[in-house]
């Protein structure tokens, strides 16, 4: 090995590492030392009052049960795992569907590949205003309200008069923006299926129900565990479309990643009580991607 | 199988899926052609017949939109810290990953498992503390904004460079270096253009990232004078309330948004699906 890349590592690895410190590493440590303290923003709240101190404002785990007392937090924690588990079957099944029609016809691929796809790379903030014009003047007045095409109350006024209704929306729109993405690891997990073994099948006098759920299902199941994890994690970290479709994401109307951003209005600048659920936050989104990880390795060693 | 002679079954079943395929493919587009047909009108017009073409093709509500909330400087400075910060990116994880393949020293497998499982950091766990510590150093603006992008999307970059670099021998690089060439000569000229497909992956999924990004602009320059595309079309809509929505500022204004990115589309499908499901996929 030339001694050229020994000598040239540090000048080439230092930025990048201490970037990534300052932004990351120590950010994250001082914010899990700070969710156990009276963190105020600017100042600490101790037991023996202000101070500039953390460690004279340490509280143990009150932010933690003070978290979980909260209304607010509660509420957003349910609406976030309730939405998380429609929207992970939602979008598999639309975008299974999209994969498998695609599939099957053959023809106009990459238009519908495309199209499927667009809405996926915009933001989410920008789209979720127009959905909120869909959602309260077309869904409220034009297509599902009393004098609409089909009248469906449930349709009409989703995004400020019922979280029920709010999460419904969400889920329109997460199906919306995220299926065609997923169409797309869907396609080419169908593309690495053989056709010898389609065609195996039919010497043997496999029907079409035989053929799909004896090897297409079978054989997607690395894509599908790729997908399932990606919309987890994806729509249990939702925020944009939140905001964007509530006014400002008000109590109740929130996913967790909204009330790790509101809280501290809420509570006139309590940062500890907002850390601490920030923690709570990455505990479950780490648990998420750990397990990941352990399927997707397991699933190499089958392989093999 | 033999596709010349199909059944009039199995044709009747093409054009039953061709036609849910084409509802869905519609269903999919309506959103944004409804944007686009409604960025001509009048708040009248937007509210009292929402889906009627508009009356006449006037690009008086746009322009009205990038007066009203000053979409021109929006735009340059969400350019400017988009070029920025994926070019930073860029750099920073390329140079990082190179050194760390061709080197393996424990250090550089320390560096690399310490990027992989920062990955599992949610924003929202740091995003307090790191903008209360660059608050403290002054660098709670533009600067701070670009460093912040570049410590955020050095880690998938630098594993995605990481997982290429290794299938790359090095014989070529050592046969430069040994022509006396420079380590920046090699970099430039030998390492970067070799890995160019990665770098196009790496741009796509940063650059879309930073662009449509609504919370890291919020936090750090919330409603100053400078703001993103983005965050000045949160600040439109959330300064008029929520139930007198300034429609006809609004969708003239998400058209602009989102229009360089349709346009990119339409130019690099390929290369931007790929690139988003080899991130995905890693």
């Amino acid at each position: 090995m030339s001694k050229l890349y020994k000598k040239w590592f540090f000048p080439f690895v230092l930025p990048a590492f201490a970037v990534f410190l300052i932004v990351v590493l120590i950010p994250f440590i001082i914010g899990i030392f700070y969710s156990f303290t009276g963190w105020r923003g600017s100042f600490f709240m101790g037991p023996n009052g202000r101070t500039t101190n953390p460690f004279e404002a340490f509280l143990g785990l009150k932010n933690y049960i003070a978290a979980f007392k909260q209304e607010s937090f509660r509420s957003a924690f349910l609406f976030s795992v309730k939405f998380t588990v429609l929207a992970v079957i939602a979008v598999n099944v639309v975008a299974l569907a999209q994969a498998l029609l695609v599939n099957a016809i053959g023809k106009a691929v990459g238009i519908f590949r495309a199209t499927f796809f667009l809405p996926n790379l915009l933001g989410g903030l920008s789209l979720g205003f127009i959905w909120l014009f869909i959602f309260n003047n077309i869904f409220t007045k034009v297509l599902f309200g009393k004098e609409g095409l089909i009248p469906i109350k449930f349709l009409t006024y989703m995004t400020d008069k019922d979280p029920n209704k709010l999460m419904f929306a969400i889920l329109i729109m997460a199906v919306w923006q995220m299926s065609g993405y997923m169409m797309v690891i869907y396609t080419t997990g169908l593309a690495n299926i053989s056709d010898d073994y389609y065609e195996a099948a039919s010497i043997d006098g496999a029907n079409a129900f035989q053929k799909f759920f004896k090897i297409t299902i079978p054989m997607l199941m690395p894509s599908f565990t790729i997908v399932f994890f990606l919309v987890l994690s994806r729509c249990f970290m939702l925020l944009d479309q939140n905001i964007a479709l509530t006014n400002n994401a008000p109590q109740g109307y929130r996913m967790l990643a909204a009330q790790v951003l509101k809280v501290t209005n809420d509570t006139n600048g309590n940062y500890g009580i907002a850390q601490a659920e920030a923690v709570i936050f990455f505990l479950v989104v780490a648990a998420i991607s750990i397990t990941q990880t352990v399927i997707l390795k397991g699933k190499e060693v089958e392989m093999q | 199988m033999n596709n010349s002679v199909q059944t009039t079954g199995q044709k009747l079943g093409k054009v039953v899926m061709f036609i849910i395929l084409l509802i869905m493919g519609l269903v999919t587009i309506f959103p944004i052609a409804f944007m686009f047909m409604n960025s001509f009108k009048s708040q009248a017009e937007i509210v009292d017949s929402p889906l009627a073409l508009p009356k006449e093709i006037t690009f008086k509500y746009i322009s009205h939109a990038m007066t009203e909330i000053k979409l021109v400087p929006s735009i340059l400075l969400t350019v400017l810290i988009t070029v920025l910060a994926v070019g930073f990116i860029v750099i920073l994880s390329s140079s990082a990953a190179w050194m760390m393949v061709r080197v393996k020293s424990k250090f550089a497998m320390f560096v690399l498992l310490l990027f992989t499982s920062s990955m599992l950091i949610p924003f929202q766990a740091v995003m307090y503390p790191l903008i209360a510590m660059f608050e403290n150093v002054g660098l709670k603006n533009v600067p701070g904004l670009i460093i912040m992008y570049g410590g955020f999307g050095l880690a998938m970059s630098t594993f995605l460079y990481h997982g290429f670099m290794k299938s790359v021998p090095a014989s070529l690089e050592e046969a430069a270096i040994i022509d006396g060439a420079s380590v920046f000569q090699v970099y430039f000229k030998i390492v970067m253009p070799l890995v160019k497909p990665t770098t196009v992956t790496v741009i796509i999924l940063n650059a879309m990232w930073v662009w449509n990004d609504y919370l890291l602009p919020f936090l750090v320059l919330g409603d100053s004078e400078n703001k993103t595309l983005t965050l000045a079309l949160y600040y439109a809509k959330m300064k008029d309330g929520p139930y007198s929505v300034p429609w006809d500022l609004m969708f003239p204004a998400v058209l602009i948004t989102v229009i360089p990115v349709i346009i990119l589309f339409l130019f690099l499908q390929k290369q931007i699906i790929k690139g988003m499901a080899d991130g995905a996929v890693k």
